[in-house]
Formats: structure tokens, C-alpha cells, sequence
């Protein structure tokens, strides 16, 4: 394709319709109702404006301004508690027979206080009391004494020689309730053993 | 010259002006930003530590070698950009050892030759462990196991009875089979009330050790073994085996074993018909054996080290950090306890340094060694410490079981013995 298109201004030109640069200093712009307003009041245009201004430059840096970030969730009670055997304790007056205590310690870490609802044990053949009696609950970085009094219900539904057997201790605090299975080791897992065993000869004989 | 109300024009514009910037500078200063100092430093300068990895990096195995491997390279990584040890900049050396214990030997001694090298992380299997621990032991050059959870290679073979500690260099984060197994016979039988079980295993050091901790626990609890048997991890046809379980009468199936194997087996059980529960240990715990055991994997069972992922704040940091520098595999079952692994070598490393003027001593490895029984510090599967014997202190596991197309928590226990 060829030809001849519009003629573009040169150096030291200017395009003929393109208006005299000067002209428009020469004379005022038309003036309407508004810009008319504008002249008598422009003290307090001109402040309403920089107020305006103002409150929008502060309403942005208030609305981007740096923020803390929010506190991180308190803990699942499971990664702050412990609960170690300690050793046998005597049984509680009024228990029945073939009962048998022993006492943990129950420690909290840190975070939010946390509260145990409820101690048990998996096997069918025994029930489970405590002192203090579920709910207790315990601030960190403290430790409680717990008596734990299993009594046997059912001999034949009690394992004799568990090798690791664990409480299953309901906790609660501000971020959770959770059954948390603590295995208490080899001292427990004998003491259970022989507890246990004591109570289902006697019963027998 | 200009007129009177052009000046009174001026005057306003420059009443404006001045207010406007004295507020601005006003909320400016009010609204001030602590950009605070972002240290992008990816290197300490100076020394470079190289801390070993050694996985299976090929082969069936590999999702969670990759993870493995990954993560520690993500530890490092991390203390690099902290300048956490100064003048020492890490890096890592990743060998395949496809869960071959003759492999892993080979690339002990590879690890041993390199004197950059002083710490090593892995690996996955205790057989790969068995050929690895003496060669490690002789340089004293320490090794943490992210995932090794047979006890004999902490507690000498004969653990049951007597506890000594064979390999002084030797250490793991994981909590071992002599608690997974029992924890897992506790709930399949107080729990799932399941009283009789077949039990399978892969002669491996870590399926048949599992295997066997599950069943003494299993039988003291009362429950009844109706029969066992031993595959061969090499083949997938596991149909005999299957048809074995279903004649049985057995209520669930145990497997010792990985899940290369764990999700073709327990899919060739189902397909006989036997609606029993197929339950393993960590080395079946990945979405892998999901895919591989389909469908009617729903309600199979696996226990594996640590807590849930979601109920440790510093393990969302860890996952946030792995999705963040893009590593395109997952970090799977072990990676938090990996970065905890090549954490722990990091401080140990530290401790040398620090004791030493701010260099490493001569015999490094010996004193990483040594140092490495006293670290201590909160990491992502917990507190990180290790006993006597170098175990883990922290020993927390958890159950999962399959649930529309995943692995979902159903109970946690922490060892406190």
C-alpha cells in the first residue's frame, strides 16, 4: 500500500489548526455559576479541600498503619501437660474391696489453665476414682498430686501383666478437650501387675 | 508585576501548602513503619559444615526419603539465613541408599571420607541403620535417625532384658517400636475391640521388631494370635497370604512392614471378602498406602511417631516454611522430626564452635559427638533432648485411621515412664 497521508508538523512548523499557544492567556476562560461561587468563597473552599485532604491522608495511613500481630493460640492442653506414676499410696477410707491407690503427678507447663474432666483406664474389669476428684483444674507451671484408686470389678476382665498400660486423661483448657492416653512406664505397669494380682488371689482364696 | 488578588491568591495556596505538609509530616511521624532489619543472609561466611543425609531417594520408598532429605536441607537453610552459628555456613550432601542396608553402608564410608562432613541425618530403615551405625561409630561422626524406631539400636539387642547402649554416635528423634507396638495392641484391642489377629511381617529388622512388640502386648492383653506368616517385600502378589486371613476368622490383621507392600496387601484382603482392618506402624502411615489400598481402605489403622501436626504450633511454622521454599515433594511422616535431626546437629555444631573461640577444633566430629547427648531445645515435633541410650525423650505417638481418603487422628498418647 502507498500514498500520501496527512502532512505532520516539521521543525519550525506548526500544524494550522493547533491553537496559538498564547491565546489562551490572552484571554479568560469563559466563567460558569460554579467557578463564579468559587472566586467569592475561596478561602473556604480552599481549607474545606485541605481538611479533605487531610482526613483522607490520615484515614489511609490509619487504615495501613502497623499492626501487632495477632497472639498466637494458646497451646492444645495435650502439649502441656504431664502425668508421671510416682509410687503406690494408701488406699482411701470407705473403698471397697480389692481396691488399690497409687499417686501421679499431674504438672502444667505453661499456657492457660488446664482442667482435667475426667480419669480412666481401658480395661473392662476396673473403675477408676480419684482424689481430687474430676473436674480439677491446674495453672501452669504448677504440679498436683493426684491419688488414683482402681478398684477390680472383674478379674477376669483385667489384664495381669499389661506391659504398657496408660491412663486415658480427659483435659481441657481455652484452646481444647482432648483424651490424651498417658502411658506411665514400667514402675506403673508392675504395680498395676501385682495390685492387680493381689486382689483377684485374695478374692479367690 | 503581579495584581493584588493574585497575591492574595499565592497567600492562600501557601497557607494550604504549609498546613497540608505539616500534617502530612504530623501523621507521618505518628504512622511511622518499623520496617524493622530483614536479614537475607543466606550464608555465615567462613567455615562450611556439610550435614550428610542419607534416604532412599529412588525406588518405593522415596515420598518419604524425599521428605527426609528435604527438610534437612530446609534446616539448613534456615540457620544459614540466621547466621545461626557464626562463621559457619551449612549445607547438605543427600545419598540414595534405596532402603538397601548394603547401600547405606557404602554411603556411610562416603560420609566418613568427606572431613566437611559432620553430622549425619538418616536413615529411614533400622536394617539400613544395622550397616551403617559401626561405620559412623568408628569415625565419631554422629548420626540422627529421623525415623529408625527399632529398639535395638539404641538399647542392644537384647533390650527386652537388658538395656546397653552399642554406638555412642548413634542417635534418633523417633519414638521407638518398643512403645509403638504396645500402644497400637492397647487400642486395637481396649479400643477397637478386636480380640483375635493375624499377624504379618516383612523379615525386615523393623516390620518383623514391630510385628513382634504389637503381639506380646497383643497376647498379655488376652487376645489371640490365629495365625502369622512372612511375606516377601519384592513381589505385590499377596493373594495367598489374603485368602489365609480370611480362613482364619481373624477381626484384624497386623503388618509389620511399609506401605509399598501394607496397601497392596490389605487391598488383596478386602478383595477376598474378609471385612477386617489391616493396622501397621509409621511405615505404612502415608497417603501412598491410601492410594495403593483404595477404596476399602476406610477404617485401616496406623500409629506413627509425634503428635498430630495440627496440635503443634511450631510444626505449622515448619509446614508454612517447607510449602514456602517450594520443594516439590511432600515432607511426609518424618520430615518434622528430620529438621529436628539436622536441627539438632546445628546445635551441636554451635556448642563446638562457641566452646572453641568462635572456630572448629581439630577433632569436630568427636566433640559434636559429644555434644550432641546435651542438646536441647523446643523444635517442631516438641522438646528435643536425648537419654542414656539416645533416644528421643520426648515420646509421643499417635492412631490414625483411614477416613474418606486420609490418615485422621483418633488418639494420642505421650510416654512418661
Amino acid at each position: 500500500m502507498s500514498g500520501i497521508g496527512p502532512v505532520e508538523p516539521g521543525e519550525d512548523t506548526s500544524a494550522w489548526d493547533a491553537p496559538e499557544p498564547a491565546s489562551s492567556l490572552l484571554h479568560d476562560p469563559p466563567r460558569g455559576r460554579l467557578a463564579r461561587l468559587y472566586d467569592r468563597h475561596r478561602r473556604v473552599a480552599l481549607t474545606a479541600a485541605a481538611i479533605a485532604a487531610l482526613l483522607a491522608g490520615g484515614g489511609y495511613l490509619y487504615a495501613t498503619r502497623p499492626r501487632q500481630p495477632p497472639p498466637p493460640p494458646p497451646p492444645y492442653p495435650s502439649q502441656v501437660v504431664e502425668v508421671a506414676y510416682l509410687s503406690s499410696a494408701a488406699t482411701p477410707p470407705g473403698a471397697p474391696p480389692r481396691s488399690f491407690s497409687f499417686g501421679v503427678v499431674l504438672r502444667v507447663e505453661s499456657g492457660p489453665p488446664v482442667t482435667v474432666s475426667r480419669i480412666a483406664q481401658p480395661y473392662a474389669g476396673l473403675s477408676v476414682t480419684s482424689l481430687p476428684r474430676p473436674p480439677f483444674r491446674t495453672k501452669a507451671g504448677s504440679a498436683r498430686k493426684v491419688v488414683i484408686t482402681m478398684h477390680v470389678t472383674e478379674c477376669g476382665k483385667v489384664p495381669e501383666e499389661a506391659g504398657l498400660p496408660f491412663l486415658d486423661v480427659t483435659l481441657r483448657n481455652t484452646r481444647a478437650m482432648q483424651v490424651q492416653s498417658f502411658i506411665l512406664g514400667p514402675r506403673y505397669a508392675q504395680a498395676l501387675s501385682s495390685a492387680v494380682r493381689v486382689a483377684c488371689d485374695d478374692d479367690s482364696g | 508585576m503581579p495584581g493584588k488578588g493574585l497575591i492574595v491568591r499565592q497567600r492562600s495556596l501557601i497557607a494550604i501548602t504549609a498546613a497540608l505538609a505539616a500534617g502530612a509530616l504530623t501523621l507521618t511521624a505518628c504512622g511511622s513503619r518499623d520496617n524493622g532489619k530483614s536479614s537475607d543472609s543466606g550464608s555465615g561466611g567462613g567455615t562450611t559444615v556439610t550435614i550428610g543425609v542419607d534416604a532412599p531417594l529412588t525406588g518405593d520408598l522415596s515420598a518419604l526419603g524425599l521428605g527426609i532429605k528435604n527438610s534437612v536441607d530446609l534446616a539448613a537453610k534456615t540457620a544459614n539465613k540466621q547466621n545461626y552459628v557464626k562463621g559457619v555456613t551449612f549445607k547438605i550432601e543427600a545419598l540414595d541408599d534405596q532402603a538397601q542396608p548394603s547401600s547405606g553402608q557404602q554411603n556411610a564410608s562416603k560420609l566418613v571420607a568427606d572431613n566437611g562432613v559432620l553430622g549425619v541425618v538418616g536413615p529411614l530403615n533400622s536394617s539400613v541403620a544395622e550397616s551403617m551405625q559401626k561405620v559412623f561409630d568408628d569415625a565419631k561422626l554422629v548420626e540422627v535417625s529421623p525415623a529408625n524406631t527399632n529398639p535395638a539400636l539404641t538399647q542392644g539387642p537384647d533390650w527386652q532384658k537388658t538395656k546397653a547402649r552399642t554406638y555412642k554416635s548413634y542417635f534418633r528423634t523417633a519414638t521407638t517400636d518398643a512403645i509403638q507396638g504396645p500402644f497400637a495392641a492397647q487400642y486395637v484391642y481396649n479400643d477397637s475391640k478386636k480380640k483375635k489377629v493375624f499377624v504379618i511381617d516383612d523379615k525386615k529388622t523393623y516390620g518383623a521388631g514391630l510385628a513382634a512388640t504389637f503381639t506380646e502386648e497383643f497376647k498379655k492383653l488376652g487376645g489371640t494370635v490365629v495365625g502369622t506368616e512372612h511375606i516377601n517385600p519384592d513381589t505385590k502378589d499377596f493373594s495367598a497370604v489374603a485368602t489365609k486371613v480370611k480362613n482364619s476368622g481373624a477381626e484384624v490383621v497386623y503388618y509389620g512392614g511399609e506401605y509399598p507392600q501394607a496397601g497392596p496387601l490389605s487391598k488383596q484382603i478386602k478383595a477376598t471378602g474378609a471385612k477386617v482392618p489391616v493396622v501397621g506402624g509409621d511405615g505404612i502411615f502415608d497417603p501412598t498406602f491410601i492410594k495403593l489400598a483404595g477404596a476399602n481402605s476406610t477404617g485401616d489403622l496406623a500409629t506413627s511417631v509425634g503428635a498430630p501436626v495440627e496440635q503443634l504450633p511450631s510444626a505449622k511454622e515448619f509446614v508454612a516454611n517447607y510449602k514456602e521454599a517450594g520443594y516439590k515433594e511432600e515432607y511426609a511422616a518424618y520430615g518434622g522430626y528430620s529438621y529436628d535431626s539436622a536441627w539438632a546437629i546445628i546445635e551441636a555444631v554451635k556448642k563446638v564452635v562457641e566452646d572453641n573461640g568462635g572456630k572448629l577444633p581439630s577433632d569436630a566430629r568427636a566433640k559434636v559427638t559429644a555434644a550432641m547427648q546435651n542438646v536441647s531445645f523446643d523444635g517442631v515435633t516438641g522438646k528435643v533432648s536425648f537419654d542414656e541410650f539416645g533416644d528421643a525423650t520426648n515420646k509421643q505417638l499417635t492412631v490414625y485411621a483411614v477416613e474418606n481418603g486420609a490418615w485422621k487422628p483418633v488418639k494420642s498418647g505421650t510416654y512418661t515412664g
